[in-house]
């Protein structure tokens, strides 16, 4: 057994439904207790879908532990019957797993033309895999599933691979690409797997050149790819406004096109021009550190600190086999690289270099915000607010605007926090947005014993005057307000418990 | 349209860990220790949020193959229970047996007496897994862990069982105490040491309509005799819980005028709902109480949708439900399929289901707030209906507007994840 408090990566099946629910025409199965289906809230949530995610989970209930079979089969027959899909993914979380119930055999047993979708068995591991390593793998057998021969394409073309569904800005960042092979007159053959269907990985082949948005989420897949049709990728990561123009050289050189329209590519690019402005010459001054996925860390620290002259505290991942990728990665920009996937070590880590500014995942905002350090979510584990509406990407010439603004929004709300917690009212200075215990002592509470006068003679009896601090802080001012208004309507001079409750009954609040 | 093919049930709820959200807040000196697998420590990383971030009093034992090997849980737990009481100084832990434990029979509430010996700390055995009816559910299993613990008594004493808000224990204090009642203790209390003493004259009211386990467990255990009044939701179900309890202290109280104030009181929140069709999506087990005090409001209910009936638990609730379609544990698209031939004005549905449904074109109130807001008693009431006449307002108000402006505002469907065009 092992601790866990919060970990950076979800179980094995939320990588292979995150996967396979990004291709098109497929839909996943679960077999799992109904805690796991906690992933189609997030997918239905964060990507605030009005459709049903193409995501089911086939429970396991009371019966279960009585020893009764799973019913896979109706449950795919019924998903075949409402959905169509051209291929059906079956998975289990680790919970079912202990089970060892035989769904290959349940599936086997199906009548021939019983169901119109191929039934895929995942070969991930529920336990060994991690939630990457599963969305990798799945993602490259899907893939490997449907690959077929067909002559390549007549102009260069390429695959993105990396994107999904629940992905980090990910259609920002196919746009973002998109924006540019565009102008170069590079294909987009297919991105896999957000949105990719059957069909169009069986001429997956036809693509020239493999692009990776992230390295550890599509090597799998580029290996098959190479092996299978030879093709190359780019190794150079998109990130910044050089590293965008690095990355479209390597690029056009594999698709044998002239690079001299990159330029053209580039006219909206601000980046490097940002960074020469005197607004952010005092960027050269900030220590910053950069902790997340491995290909996130590598291409940010390397845009802080080549385009922006940031100096660089410490680069890390959780990803811990990729530790040496990075380090390799990042050779010439620091020697200082955390790899763990215990949260509490990077707090450690953020608390003992205080960089003035950190860009990590939600969870280093977390940290961060306790140090009153400045953070900018750059990488999963994410939040909603990583769902924006709008277009924000993080690769790309239009994804180096986004970091430069990123940075500067993020240090001049540094200064901003500052300045309120120098000159601000007192008790709204610190992080006056972050929620206290909401069983602490109010911060307006009154003297034991002493009653307090409120406005036009209403007196609060002390034991009103602690129920009252059990309001949540957010809507305190407003119940005051309300129970002081509703006692002075009444001509009541004493404000107790009684006339509080009852307050709250007429006004509510 | 929603017509169902097979017998394949899909079911929207999730998991009886998320009471440990409100339960660890309640009882402040309290840790939950969970022994499970990653999916576990998953759920309450995402479900129960990131405010307690820093020094969660929550964390997943996770079992490793060793464990699944058959490997005895007290090794594992020792060092784990070791960490939680030198780093938090918990007064009490509980330890939770999830599904993985269950399947694999592992005797996990054994381990709490040898670990309680050896850490000097109260250790409560609660089963917290997905195979329970409705997720509130785990409430009653820590409550029923808790009752195990509690002292016997012979004495005439009040407890009120079920987590509730300092606020909503504040009116039912001061009920009690005008109606001459003893003063009612709490279940739970501030500390997860406070367990009331429970005997055959104590009257124990349960306060949420999913602690039928604990309450048949006092009455099987300590001979605690049932309470049988309406849950405690709504003008007309706080006079009846109130006037019950008074009741069982041989008195005769009415709360008749009370209860028609209260409804006066309430008229901004109950106006927007007169004649207004609700219909409940199966959740938390608070649907038949909320269809019942909906109604008495002048809502109409024609249907709702619940995890679990417990006939004689549930009975008062259930006589005052006629005409009111219940579907019990119903299958996502069975109820999908009711829900597009009633085009109901306003659907309660929790987050799995809230947004595809608005997508179908519904007007949803999203379920779960319903379970963490003080909704109870007398005061609780104009939160309760105000929760629902602010959804319905919002809904006709934005879609007044889409209706004036010609903007529909359309859902955002798998295909807008297709990169449109993709080859040229």
């Amino acid at each position: 057994m092992k601790l866990a408090l919060w970990s950076y990566q979800a179980p094995a099946h939320v990588g292979v439904s995150k996967a396979a629910a990004s291709f098109g025409n497929v839909h996943c199965v679960v077999r799992a207790p109904k805690g796991d289906g906690y992933s189609t809230i997030m997918l239905a949530m964060f990507e605030r879908l009005g459709v049903l995610p193409p995501l089911s989970f086939c429970g396991m209930s009371e019966a279960t532990l009585a020893g009764a079979a799973a019913d896979l089969p109706a449950l795919l027959r019924e998903i075949d019957a409402r959905e169509h899909p051209e291929m059906i993914v079956v998975t289990r979380s680790a919970t079912a797993a202990v089970l060892q119930e035989p769904l290959d055999g349940e599936v086997a047993m199906m009548r021939p033309g019983d169901v119109a979708a191929e039934i895929f068995m995942a070969t991930t591991h529920p336990i060994r895999d991690t939630e990457l390593s599963a969305f990798a793998k799945t993602t490259r057998d899907i893939v490997a599933h449907f690959a077929a021969d067909v002559p390549r394409s007549e102009r260069p073309s390429v695959n993105i691979i990396g994107p999904s569904l629940l992905g980090f800005h990910d259609r920002a960042n196919v746009e973002s690409l998109r924006k540019s092979l565009d102008v170069l007159g590079i294909e987009i053959n297919a991105v896999v797997p957000l949105g990719a269907t059957p069909d169009d990985l069986r001429t997956i082949g036809r693509a020239w050149v493999n692009v990776p948005t992230a390295a550890e989420l599509a090597k799998p897949t580029l290996d098959f790819l190479r092996e299978r049709f030879g093709t190359p990728h780019v190794e150079e990561l998109p990130y910044g406004e050089a590293g965008t123009t690095r990355f479209l050289r390597e690029l056009c050189a594999l698709c044998e096109i002239p690079a001299e329209r990159i330029a053209l590519a580039a006219k909206d690019a601000k980046l490097l021009w940002y960074s020469r402005t005197v607004d952010a010459h005092a960027l050269s001054s900030k220590r910053v550190a950069v902790f997340g996925l491995p290909s996130a860390a590598a291409g940010l620290a390397r845009v802080l600190r080549d385009e922006l002259d940031m100096e660089i505290e410490f680069v890390g991942t959780y990803v811990t086999d990729y530790g040496d990728w990075l380090r390799a990665r990042v050779a010439d920009i620091t020697s200082e690289v955390l790899v763990t996937d215990d949260y509490r070590e990077v707090r450690r880590a953020i608390d003992r270099t205080r960089p003035d500014i950190m860009f990590g995942s939600q969870m280093e905002r977390h940290s961060a915000s306790e140090f009153g350090v400045p953070c900018a979510v750059v990488s999963p584990p994410s939040h909603i607010l990583n769902f924006p509406l709008g277009y924000a990407p993080f690769i790309g010439y239009d994804g180096a605007n986004h970091i430069g603004d990123l940075v500067n929004q993020t240090q001049v709300l540094g200064l901003e926090h500052h300045l309120i917690e120098t000159f601000g009212p007192r008790g709204q200075g610190r992080f006056a947005e972050a929620a206290p215990e909401p069983l602490a002592e109010p911060a307006d509470a009154a003297q034991p014993g002493v009653p307090v006068a409120a406005g036009d003679g209403v007196r609060w009896d002390p034991a009103a005057e602690r129920l009252l601090g059990r309001v949540p802080f957010f809507v305190r001012k407003k119940a005051r307000a309300n129970v002081e208004k509703y006692a002075r309507e009444r001509n009541l001079a004493t404000i107790d418990e009684a006339v509080m409750l009852r307050a709250r009954e007429h006004v509510g609040g | 349209m929603f017509e169902q093919t097979t017998g394949a049930i899909e079911r929207d709820d999730f998991c009886s860990l998320a009471p440990i959200g409100w339960l660890h807040h309640k009882m402040q000196d309290s840790f939950f220790l969970v022994v499970g697998t990653g999916s576990c420590q998953g759920f309450l990383q995402t479900a129960l949020g990131v405010m307690i971030f820093a020094k969660p009093r929550f964390a997943t034992a996770v079992l490793d193959e060793d464990d699944l090997g058959g490997a005895d849980p007290l090794d594992g737990l020792r060092p784990i229970v070791a960490a939680i009481v030198a780093e938090h100084a918990p007064k009490a832990i509980f330890l939770a047996s999830t599904c993985t434990p269950e399947i694999l029979k592992m005797n996990v509430a054994g381990c709490a007496a040898p670990l309680e010996a050896e850490f000097g700390v109260r250790v409560y055995p609660c089963r917290l897994d997905g195979f329970d009816a409705a997720y509130t559910q785990g409430e009653d299993h820590v409550l029923q862990a808790m009752i195990a613990r509690s002292p016997e008594t012979t004495e005439k004493n009040l407890v009120i069982l079920g987590c509730l808000s300092a606020l909503e224990e504040a009116e039912i204090r001061l009920e009690c105490a005008q109606m001459g009642l003893p003063e009612p203790a709490f279940l739970p209390g501030e500390s997860a040491l406070d367990v009331p003493p429970l005997g055959p004259n104590t009257v124990l009211a349960a306060v949420h309509p999913y602690l039928q386990g604990a309450t048949t467990f006092a009455a099987r255990e300590r001979g605690c005799p049932a309470h049988k009044s309406l849950f405690p939701f709504g003008p007309d179900g706080t006079r009846a819980f109130y006037e019950t309890l008074a009741a069982a202290f041989g008195k005769t109280v009415s709360y008749a005028e009370r209860e028609r104030d209260a409804w006066a009181a309430l008229a901004p929140q109950t106006a927007p709902l007169a004649g207004k069709t609700i219909v409940f999506c199966s959740d938390a087990m608070l649907e038949l109480p909320l269809a019942r005090t909906l109604r008495a409001a002048g809502a109409r209910v024609p249907l709702a949708g619940t995890p679990n009936i417990y006939k004689k638990f549930h009975a008062a609730e259930l006589a005052t439900l006629s005409g009111v379609e219940i579907l019990e544990r119903p299958d996502r698209f069975a109820l999908f399929a009711r829900l597009s031939e009633l085009r109901p004005d306003l659907v309660v549905a929790n987050l799995n289901i809230a947004n595809p449904l608005e997508g179908m074109g519904f007007a949803v109130k999203w379920s779960t707030e319903l379970t963490f807001q003080p909704i109870h008693g007398f005061s609780g009431a104009s939160t309760l209906f105000g929760m629902f006449a602010a959804a319905l307002r919002r809904h006709e108000a934005l879609a007044a507007r889409r209706a004036r402006d010609g903007a529909e505002g359309a859902p955002i469907d798998l295909g807008f994840f297709q990169l449109a065009g993709a080859r040229r």
